[in-house]
C-alpha cells in the first residue's frame, strides 16, 4: 500500500519540478514497452492460438469404434438439462439398442453453460476447440447431427445401420417372448 | 498463450524495426533526388519557370500540395505504427509491406464513402469549414526551409507571417464546430478556439527570444545565423524556449495531453463529429500537416534546419523533424488529458509568465 | 424528453446510450452550462432483460448460466452469490476443496475485472496505452480462467454444492507465475498512469463522497472503501473460507476518484495474495456433493451476500418447494452506485463527470437485469 501513498502537498516550483518527472518516468516505461517487450497482437485470419483443452466451442457427439455407433441413446437428458432448449433428439430404437438418428442443436440460442454435458451420463455429448460459428442467416446456426457426431454424415449412416441392424436382429431372436408377453397382458 | 508460431516472435519483431528503417532510408534517398533537382542541367527549366510569375506559382503549388500529401500517408502510418509498437500491438500489417499503403487505402475508402451533412447544419460554413483548416496549413509551408533551394517563397517577415495564417486555423474549427449544429461540435470547436488563441501567446514569446537572438524575421536568416553560430538551441536561454514552444505546438496541434477539442471519451471527436468522407480526410490532412509543420518550424528555429553535415539539406531537415514528431507521438500516448480549466491555467499562469521570463533572458543575452 | 427549461443558460447533452466512454449502455442526460455539469441524470433500463422475472420460470441449476450475464466482467461472482443462496435454502454443504477452488477462481476473476476498470478509467482520461497493458495482463488471466472454465468471459462454473471440475493439472504453477508477472506490472502502471501529475491533477479532489454519503446512500465496496467505510463483506460476514484467510482490506478516507482507484489497484495485490495462500493451503479431497436429479429446495427464503468487485452482490432467494424458485431479488451494487452520480457530478466540468462515473465503474448489465 505504501506505493500507492506517496502523494503530498508540494510547493509551487517542486510540485512543477515533479510533475514533469513523473511524465518522463511515465515515457520511460512506454518506452520499454516500445522496445523490450514483446508484441502481443495475433494477426487473427493467419495465425491463431491454440484454446485450451476444456474449451466450450462446437458441441460433437462422441463416436464408439467398438459398438460402430455414436455413444447417444437419446435420453433426453441433456434437452432437460439445457436452459434454453437449444437441444432437440428424434430417437431411434428402444431398450438396449436405443440411439438417435435426428440431433438438432440451435446454437443460436445456446450459451455455452456446459450445462448438458454434465448432464450426460453416456459420455456421449461434448464440446471441442471450433469457436467460428457465426453465419450470415439464422438457419445456419442450427446445427444438425451430420456435423455434430464425429465422424460426420458416414458415422450417422453407419449409426443408424447398426442401429436397426442390432434391432432387427432382437426382434428375430425373440418374436416367441413377445407373444408370450402378449398374451400374458 | 502460445502463438503458432511463438519461437519466431523476436526475429520478426528486429524484422520489423529493420523493415521500418528501410522503408524511411529509401523515402530519404527521393526526397534527396528530389532535392538536386537543381543541379545544373535543370536550371533552364527553372529559369524558364521563375520567369513567368503565374506558372512558377503554379508549380509550387502542385509540388508543395502532393509534397505534404505525401508526408501526411508517411506520417499516419508512422503514427500508427509507432503507436501500436508502444502499446504492444503491431499496428497496421496487412496493406503492403508493413501496412505501408494501409493511409492510401483508407484515403480512397473516406473519397468513396458518401459525404453526409446533417439536415439543420449550417452548410456554408459546414461545407467550408475542412477547407479553411486546410489552405492556412499548406500556406505555412511555403516559407518552411526544407533545403538549401527549398524555400517557395523567403519572405523577409517569415515568423510573422507563419503566426499570422497558422492561428486562422482556429476560424475554420470554430465554423465546423457551429456549423454541424451538434452540441459535441460545438463544445470541440469552443474547447478548439479557446486552446489555440492561449497558446498563441507563449508560443509567440518563444518564437520571439529566438529573433531576439537572430535580429531578422527571414527563415533564410535565421538558418544562416545558425550555420555561422551553431544551433540556437544550444545557446542556454534558449532551451526553456524551446520547451515552451514544443508545449505550445503540442497544444495548438490537439494532442495529448492537450487534445480536448477532440477528446474522444467526452465529446465523441469534437468538432469533427459530424464530418465523413473527403471533408473528414482534409480536417485529418492538415492536421497531420500541421504536426509536421511545428516539427519542421521548431527544427528550423532551434536545430539548425537543413544544416549538417555530408548529406543533402533536405535529408538533415526531414530525418531532425521525425525525430521531434516522434517524441510529440512518444508523449501524445503516454500521457492521460488535461481537464480545460488545467489547461488554460498552464498556459496564462505558468507558460506566460514564464516565457516573458524567457524572452527578457535571451533578450539581455543577445545584446551582451 | 427531459429537458431543464427553468435555465436559459444550459444545454442538455446526451452522454450515451451510445458514447465512447460510457460503459455499456448507461445514458447520462446531462445539463451543461459551458463546460460546467449542472444537473446528472443517469438514464437505465436499455439493456432490461427480464432476468429476475425469467428466474421464475426455470428451475434452480438452469438459472444459474443467466447470473453469468449480470456483472459481466466478474461472472463467477455472480455464480457464487446464486449458488449460495440456493445452498442456504436447501441445505446443502459443499465440501472443502471446492470452498477454497471458488475463492481461487472468484480472487481470480475480480483481477480481471479491475484490470478492465484500469483500462476503461485511463482510457476515460484520455490515456489510452493504459487500456492496452492493462489488457494485455488480463488476456493471461482469461487464458487462466479458460483452462480451468473453458469460457473466456460467461464462465459459469460453479454449480450447486461445489465445482463442476477440478484444476487441471500444472495449475497452481501456472497461476502463481502469473501473479509474479502482474505485480511488477502493477508497479510500472503506478509509474506510468497513477504518480502521473496530470492523472493525479484529473483524480484528487473530484467527485468527493463523504464517508456519511458513502452510507446513507448504501455505497459498497470499492466506492465505500474509497470514502473511508471500513466495509467488506468478506471481512465483515465470512463466507466460503475468507475467515482463514490472511489479506488486508484497503481504506482510503478521501473519497475522491483517486481514492477509488487506488481502491482498486490495491485489492488487486490483495487478491494476489489470497490466490497465494489458497493455492498453498488447498486441502485434497470432494468438489461436489451428490445431489437428486431434480433439486427442490425445502420452502423458506434465504439471503446471500458476497464481496463482488464492484461491492455488495447479494440474492435473496424464496422457495416454496416446487423445482422453480418463487422469486430471486438481486442488490446489484452498480445500480446503487450510480445514483449516487446526481450528486457527486453536479457543478463540475464535464471531464470530471466522465472521471466520476467511470470511478463507480457501472457495469450495465447488473445495473438493467
Amino acid at each position: 500500500m505504501d506505493s500507492l501513498n506517496g502523494h503530498k502537498k508540494e510547493g509551487y516550483l517542486s510540485d512543477f519540478v515533479n510533475g514533469f518527472l513523473s511524465i518522463f518516468k511515465g515515457m520511460g516505461v512506454t518506452f520499454v514497452n516500445l522496445v523490450v517487450r514483446p508484441k502481443i497482437t495475433v494477426l487473427y485470419p493467419y495465425q491463431r492460438l491454440n484454446v485450451a483443452p476444456r474449451y466450450r466451442g462446437l458441441f460433437w457427439l462422441k463416436w464408439n469404434e467398438e459398438k460402430q455407433r455414436l455413444n447417444c441413446v437419446g435420453c433426453t437428458l441433456c434437452a432437460q438439462a439445457c436452459p434454453t432448449n437449444v437441444i432437440s433428439m428424434n430417437k431411434l430404437g428402444k431398450g438396449n439398442h436405443a440411439g438417435v438418428d435426428e440431433f438438432d442443436m440451435d446454437l443460436g440460442r445456446c450459451m455455452f453453460c456446459n450445462l448438458c454435458i454434465e448432464a450426460c451420463p453416456f459420455d456421449a455429448i461434448y464440446m471441442g476447440p471450433t469457436y467460428e460459428l457465426a453465419s450470415y442467416e439464422r438457419n445456419s446456426s442450427v446445427f444438425h447431427i451430420q456435423v455434430l457426431a464425429q465422424g460426420g454424415a458416414e458415422a450417422v449412416r453407419i449409426n443408424n445401420e447398426t442401429i436397426k441392424a442390432a434391432l432387427a436382429a432382437e426382434a428375430e431372436k425373440k418374436p416367441a417372448a413377445a407373444v408370450h408377453t402378449a398374451k400374458e397382458g | 498463450m502460445s502463438v503458432a508460431h511463438s519461437g519466431s516472435a523476436d526475429a520478426r519483431r528486429s524484422g520489423q524495426f529493420v523493415g521500418v528503417i528501410f522503408v524511411f532510408i529509401v523515402l530519404l534517398v527521393i526526397a534527396a533526388v528530389i532535392g538536386h533537382l537543381t543541379l545544373p542541367g535543370l536550371a533552364p527549366v527553372w529559369h524558364f519557370l521563375g520567369a513567368h510569375p503565374i506558372l512558377n506559382a503554379l508549380v509550387k503549388a502542385v509540388v508543395y500540395v502532393s509534397f505534404i500529401a505525401l508526408l501526411v500517408l508517411f506520417l499516419i502510418w508512422w503514427e500508427r505504427k509507432f503507436a501500436g509498437w508502444l502499446q504492444a500491438r503491431l499496428g497496421p500489417k496487412h496493406v503492403g509491406p508493413q501496412g505501408m499503403l494501409q493511409t492510401l487505402a483508407d484515403a480512397l475508402k473516406l473519397i468513396t464513402k458518401e459525404d453526409i451533412t446533417p439536415a439543420v447544419a449550417d452548410r456554408p460554413l459546414f461545407y467550408l469549414a475542412p477547407f479553411v483548416v486546410f489552405v492556412p496549413t499548406v500556406l505555412t509551408f511555403m516559407v518552411l526551409p526544407l533545403g538549401p533551394h527549398w524555400i517557395a517563397q523567403d519572405l523577409n517577415v517569415a515568423l510573422l507571417y507563419v503566426i499570422a495564417i497558422s492561428s486562422m486555423t482556429a476560424t475554420g474549427i470554430m465554423a465546423a464546430g457551429w456549423g454541424s449544429n451538434n452540441k459535441y461540435s460545438l463544445l470541440g470547436g469552443v474547447r478548439a478556439v479557446a486552446q489555440l488563441l492561449s497558446y498563441e501567446v507563449p508560443m509567440v514569446m518563444a518564437v520571439l527570444s529566438v529573433v531576439t537572438f537572430v535580429g531578422g524575421l527571414s527563415m533564410r536568416h535565421i538558418i544562416d545565423y545558425q550555420a555561422q553560430n551553431g544551433w540556437l538551441i544550444l545557446k542556454w536561454p534558449l532551451i526553456p524556449a524551446f520547451l515552451i514552444f514544443l508545449i505550445a505546438a503540442l497544444a495548438e496541434l490537439n494532442r495529448t495531453p492537450f487534445d480536448l477539442p477532440e477528446a474522444e471519451s467526452e465529446l465523441v471527436s469534437g468538432f469533427h463529429t459530424e464530418y465523413s468522407g473527403m471533408r473528414f480526410a482534409f480536417f485529418f490532412l492538415a492536421e497531420f500537416a500541421n504536426n509536421f509543420f511545428s516539427a519542421g518550424f521548431a527544427v528550423a528555429l532551434f536545430f539548425g534546419g537543413y544544416l549538417g553535415p555530408i548529406l543533402p539539406g533536405i535529408v538533415w531537415f526531414i530525418l531532425k523533424t521525425f525525430v521531434l514528431i516522434t517524441l510529440m507521438m512518444w508523449i501524445r500516448w503516454t500521457v492521460p488529458r488535461l481537464r480545460i480549466d488545467q489547461m488554460m491555467g498552464l498556459c496564462w499562469k505558468l507558460l506566460v509568465p514564464l516565457s516573458l521570463v524567457v524572452f527578457i533572458l535571451a533578450a539581455a543575452w543577445a545584446s551582451r | 424528453m427531459i429537458t431543464d427549461t427553468t435555465s436559459r443558460n444550459t444545454m442538455t447533452v446526451n452522454f450515451g446510450p451510445q458514447h465512447p466512454s460510457t460503459h455499456g449502455v448507461l445514458r447520462l442526460i446531462v445539463d451543461i452550462d459551458g463546460e460546467i455539469v449542472r444537473s446528472c441524470r443517469p438514464e437505465i433500463g436499455y439493456l432490461h432483460r427480464g432476468l429476475e422475472k425469467m428466474f421464475e420460470s426455470r428451475s434452480y441449476r438452469h438459472n444459474i448460466p443467466f447470473t453469468d450475464r449480470l456483472d459481466y466482467l466478474c461472472s463467477l461472482a455472480n455464480n457464487l452469490a446464486i449458488c449460495q443462496a440456493i445452498e442456504r435454502v436447501g441445505n446443502v454443504e459443499v465440501p472443502e476443496r471446492a470452498k477454497y477452488l471458488r475463492v481461487l477462481m472468484v480472487e481470480l476473476n475480480r483481477i480481471a475485472s479491475h484490470l478492465v476498470f484500469l483500462g476503461t478509467f485511463a482510457t476515460d482520461l484520455g490515456a489510452t496505452t493504459v487500456f492496452l497493458y492493462a489488457f494485455r495482463e488480463r488476456e493471461l488471466l482469461l487464458d487462466l480462467l479458460e483452462a480451468m472454465t473453458g469460457a473466456r468471459l460467461t464462465y459459469n462454473w460453479i454449480r450447486v454444492g461445489g465445482m463442476p471440475a477440478d484444476i487441471p493439472e500444472g495449475y497452481g504453477e501456472r497461476v502463481i507465475a502469473f501473479l509474479n508477472q502482474m505485480r511488477p506490472r502493477l508497479d510500472e502502471n503506478d509509474r506510468l498512469l497513477t504518480h502521473n501529475r496530470i492523472f493525479r491533477a484529473r483524480c484528487e479532489g473530484i467527485g468527493v463522497l463523504k464517508r456519511e454519503d458513502a452510507i446513507a446512500w448504501g455505497a459498497t465496496g470499492p466506492v465505500a472503501r474509497g470514502s473511508g467505510v471500513n466495509l467488506d463483506i468478506r471481512k465483515a460476514a465470512p463466507y466460503e473460507i475468507y475467515d482463514r484467510l490472511d489479506f488486508e482490506v484497503p481504506v482510503f478516507d478521501e473519497g475522491d476518484v483517486m481514492a477509488r482507484y487506488k481502491v482498486r489497484i490495491e485489492e488487486m495485490r490483495q487478491s494476489a495474495r489470497i490466490v497465494e495462500q489458497v493455492l498453498k493451503t488447498m486441502p485434497e479431497g470432494d468438489i461436489q456433493t451428490k445431489l437428486p436429479k431434480i433439486f427442490k429446495p425445502p420452502a423458506g427464503e434465504a439471503y446471500s451476500r458476497i464481496e463482488s468487485p464492484r461491492g455488495e452482490l447479494s440474492f435473496y432467494l424464496i422457495s416454496d418447494g416446487t423445482p422453480n424458485p418463487v422469486r430471486i431479488h438481486i442488490r446489484a451494487p452498480s445500480f446503487i452506485h450510480l445514483s449516487l452520480l446526481q450528486f457527486m457530478a453536479k457543478d463540475i466540468k464535464v471531464a470530471d463527470m466522465i472521471a466520476v462515473a467511470g470511478s463507480l465503474d457501472p457495469v450495465m448489465g447488473e445495473v438493467d437485469r
